[in-house]
Order: C-alpha cells, then structure tokens, then sequence
C-alpha cells in the first residue's frame, strides 16, 4: 500500500474509532452510544464496555506477542499458539479445575502457570536456533493436548462447561482487572519499541544482528521474556484465542513495512481492533446465547492469513 | 609489524577438523588482504573470527586491544562484515535494509546506492530481487558502515562482469581512502588485481601469509589449490590443457 504513514496511522484510528462505537452499539439489542439511557445506559457502560477494553487490550497483547515470538524464531507464521503455549496453558486450567472445583479464580492462576511452563520448555531449546524451536512447539503443543485430553477424561462432568468455555477464548469470565490488562498493553508496548531496533536488525538473521552491534543473545532472552510474560497475561484473561498474534502483525507488516517503530504500535491497535469484532460477533450471533470467541478469531484469521500468503507469493 | 587488527598464533576450528594452526598476521590500513584456500578451507570462519563472530583461539588484537574484550557495538563501529544474504520472510524493502546498515550515523546514503546503481530497487522488497540485485544492497549497505575495518566474504558472488569490475573498483578506492579490507575470494584473477597481501590456508591446519606479489606465483596456487596453473603476466588461469 503507497500510502503517506500519516493517511495509514489516521486509517487505523479512524477503524479503531468506528469499531469502538459499532461494538458497543451493536448486541442482542442495537444500543445508539451516543444516545443512551436507563437500562440501555447500564448495559453500554457496565457490560459491553469494560468488556470492549478487556477485548482491546488482549488483542493486543497477543498481536504484540506473535510480533516477537515470528522476529525471534525468523518465521513469519510462529505464534504462541502454535508454540505449544495454548496447549500447556489449558493443561494449567484443567488442572487448577481439578484441584479447586468450579473455582473461575483456579482455572486463572493454573492457566497462568501453565502458560510460564509451556514457554519455559520451548525456551529450553531455544540454543538450537529457530527451526529446531519452532518443531520443538508444534511436537510439544501434541504432547500438551493429549495430556489435556488426560485431565479431560478425569475431569468431573460438572467442570465440562466451564474448562471447555475457557479453553476456546472466553472474555465474560475473564477475572483479572481491566486496569490490569490495560497497563499490560501500555508496559508491553513500551518495552516493544525500547527493543525495536534490536527487533529491527533480527530481520537481517542472527549473525547481521550481531555484527550491527546488537548484543543478540542478550536480547533475545528479553525479548522471549517479554513475549512469555504477555501471553501469560493474555491467555489468563480470556483463555486460547489463537490466529490474532499470526495474522494481525503480518497484515500490520503489508501497511507499514517491516520496520518495529510502525508494526508494534500497530499491531498493539490492529489486534484490539481484531478480537474486539470477534468477541461482539461471538455475543451477537447466536444472542443472548454465545459463541466462543477462539472460534471466530480462527474462522476470520485462517483464511484471511491464507489469503495474505498467496497475496505474498 | 603492527596493524589495525593483529592476529598472533591463530587457532581455528569447525567441529572436529582442525583449520587454523597458529597463524599469525596483520592487517593494515589502506591495503587490502585476500583469503585464498580451496573450498571448506575455513576462510568464511576467519573473516567470521576476524568480525568476532565465533571464537577463536590465540591472540586477536584489535586497535592494540585484545577482540574479546570488546562490547559487540564497540566493535561493530570498528568492523564491518558482509557475508551470507540476510533473510526475506519478512519484506524488507532495499531502502529499510540501508536504513539498518545505516544505524544512527545520518549519512547521505546516495554515493552509496549509486555506486551499486540500486537507485531503481530502493522501494522494493529484497525477496522480489535476484541474487545479484541482493548482493549489490548488501555492498552498499556495507558502505553506508562508517568503519576502519571491511570483512567481504566473496563480495563479487552472484555479480554481473560489470559489477564485478564496480565492486573491486570500490574496494580498491576505499583501501586507497584508508580503510583496511580483508576479502574472501575465489577468483585468482580478481585476487591478483586487488590483494596487497594475502593469506593462504588449505584447510588442512597449513596456512601463511605475505605480501601479494611474493605469494601470488603460479607455483604455491597450484600446491594450494591442488591443480595445475598456467599464466602470463598478471593473468593465472587453471590448465585446462589448450593453453590460454
């Protein structure tokens, strides 16, 4: 896309703002913002729009995190998810369940447990170069679902529901404060750009990197403890959302370059933007019922990622 | 002798084969050094040793300084290296490749992507380019390095005749400007016209060094590289048997 980055940073507000005003209108009742009152009112302001921030910020974190989990592992099409980290975070929810029956809080802190574990063994073979790190996710996420299928199988029937509502994305029982994820998206921005120039010569491999005068190990280490700790965050608020961290950055890559200073704070938008459609989607569709919003966000992102890869070739 | 870099007792290893045996030499400034060797000689791992790129046993100085101790960006304002082509998944435009090469010094980076004559690739992606085309950014993006010491490891590879003659024409202008260049080449030809000085390995732990015109006689290139030669003045071509 030719376009001036100003005319492209002003796109991307003008569809934040707009999908801002759409979400919070749009529901098992169209609600105008601009115009609510009473019950209406209550609805826009106390369910939809905490709920719109909680979307935003997890969106971003996450397109923030496959930002820099495909720089570290050279490869554009890594993300948490098919890091193995969405597998060894439900393993953690399923077990916190088991331990602390119906307890929302347990599923929170075991999915946030798990999550650290997951990252933690990838980053074990992170020495052996990224390829080798990238097979040791995709054969790892196979050995984290099956031992979820495990704890499935022992699982009382009665925490079902809630493990398998989790497990697809979830942000209506998301029990960390909004203030929270917020800060996160804020501090995890941040520290992106800080990073951005190391990020930046990544792109030239490992051996350019260095011999531009980044201290590569180094940094790479900041960066996947950068990467672990926002999916952790980002997994424990809404559980596994997959295709947001694969497909937001690469798009944010097509309109701004490839340069971190433009892709980080546009992803950090673009992927709020992403799961903020997805999640009112997930609530309207089948209202006042729900769809999981991991379902959306994979029936969007695979073939809109499909597409952008055949658009590259 | 005392250079920019001084290598003293230089051992080298990849896996299990011994490359370097307690080499020693100098690199100066304003003279340009070729490594020749035949192939998996190790010549990539001494520039690689050279930039601080892998370890490497003996002593390397650096400005009178032993390498190792240097920061990784102190050292990259004093060496540059230009090896393998860097990666295209990402869509790198010619123009941000520069803009990395480049860094914080704010030089004017026309010279530079006039003498490769990648003018017309600049808005490009580097995956939508041919290796040559690729070779070329990287030459000016080694150009845009405000440094003493260049690495090239076969600078010239995937080049056009033209800009070939264009690369060896810059080396030879930046060496006579000051800079002290150290070169992996394949081509005797081009080694003859460019080196001041040049090491020798064979890949088997023997290795020397010297003055270009002491080492260059068709004798120790054929023993180096196990083939018999033929030349005439400043021309050394393999015997192919027709003479030249």
């Amino acid at each position: 896309m030719r376009l001036m980055p100003v005319f492209k940073w002003a796109i991307i507000l003008a569809v934040l703002v707009c999908t801002v005003l759409f979400c919070l209108g749009v529901g098992e009742e169209w609600i105008n913002p601009f115009n609510a009152n009473g019950q209406n009112a209550v609805i826009l302001w106390e369910l939809r729009w905490p709920r719109l921030l909680i979307a935003f910020s997890v969106g971003g974190l996450l397109a923030l995190a496959g930002a820099w989990f495909q720089v570290l592992l050279g490869n554009p099409l890594a993300e948490p998810y098919v890091l193995g980290v969405a597998g060894s975070a439900s393993v953690g929810a399923v077990a916190g369940l088991m331990i602390y029956p119906e307890s929302a809080v347990a599923m929170s802190i075991g999915a946030f447990i798990g999550a650290w574990l997951g990252i933690s063994v990838v980053m074990a073979f992170s020495h052996l170069g990224s390829g080798r790190m990238l097979l040791a996710g995709v054969v790892l996420a196979s050995f984290w679902s099956a031992l979820l299928a495990l704890l499935l199988a022992l699982l009382p029937k009665s925490e079902l529901g809630l493990a398998f509502s989790w497990m697809m994305g979830d942000l209506s029982h998301s029990d960390l404060p909004i203030s929270l994820l917020l800060l996160s998206w804020i501090v995890a921005l941040g520290c992106g750009l800080q990073l951005s120039r190391s990020l930046d010569a990544l792109l030239l491999g490992e051996r350019h990197a260095e011999a531009l005068g980044i201290e590569v190990k180094l940094q790479r280490n900041r960066l996947l403890l950068l990467a672990s700790a926002v999916t952790a965050v980002a997994v424990t608020a809404a559980g596994t959302i997959g295709f947001v961290g694969l497909v937001v950055p690469h798009l944010m890559r097509l309109m701004f370059g490839s340069l971190h200073k433009a892709v980080l704070p546009a992803s950090a938008i673009g992927g709020g933007i992403l799961l903020m459609l997805a999640d009112s989607a997930a609530r309207t569709i089948v209202a006042p019922s729900e769809l999981p919003v991991g379902v959306l966000t994979a029936i969007i992102g695979v073939p809109l990622f499909l597409f952008l890869l055949l658009r590259r070739s | 002798m005392s250079g920019l870099i001084q290598a003293s007792n230089l051992y080298l290893q990849r896996g299990n084969k011994q490359l370097l045996s307690g080499l020693s030499f100098s690199i100066q400034a304003g003279k340009i050094t070729v490594i020749l060797g035949p192939n998996g000689a190790g010549k990539s791992s001494l520039l690689l040793a050279l930039a601080g790129l892998i370890p490497a046993d003996g002593e390397l100085l650096l400005n009178g300084a032993n390498m190792a101790g240097y920061q990784r960006a102190a050292l990259a304002k004093q060496v540059a290296w230009q090896g393998e082509l860097p990666p295209t998944e990402f869509g790198l435009t010619v123009k941000q490749r520069l803009l990395l090469a480049r860094g914080d010094n704010d030089r004017d980076m026309s010279p530079a992507v006039s003498a490769m004559e990648i003018e017309t690739l600049l808005k490009r992606p580097l995956a939508e380019l041919s290796s040559g085309e690729r070779q070329r950014v990287e030459l000016a993006a080694l150009m845009l390095r405000e440094v003493p010491v260049w690495l090239l490891d076969e600078p010239t590879a995937h080049l056009d005749l033209k800009h070939q003659a264009h690369c060896l024409k810059m080396m030879k202008k930046q060496a006579a400007a000051g800079r002290a260049i150290v070169t992996v080449l394949h081509d005797l030809q081009q080694a003859v016209v460019v080196a001041d000085f040049i090491i020798f390995i064979d890949g088997k732990g023997y290795a020397e060094s010297g003055p270009a015109d002491q080492m260059l006689t068709i004798d120790r290139l054929s023993t180096l590289f196990d083939t018999p030669l033929i030349g005439q003045g400043k021309l050394l071509v393999p015997d192919y048997g027709d003479g030249i």
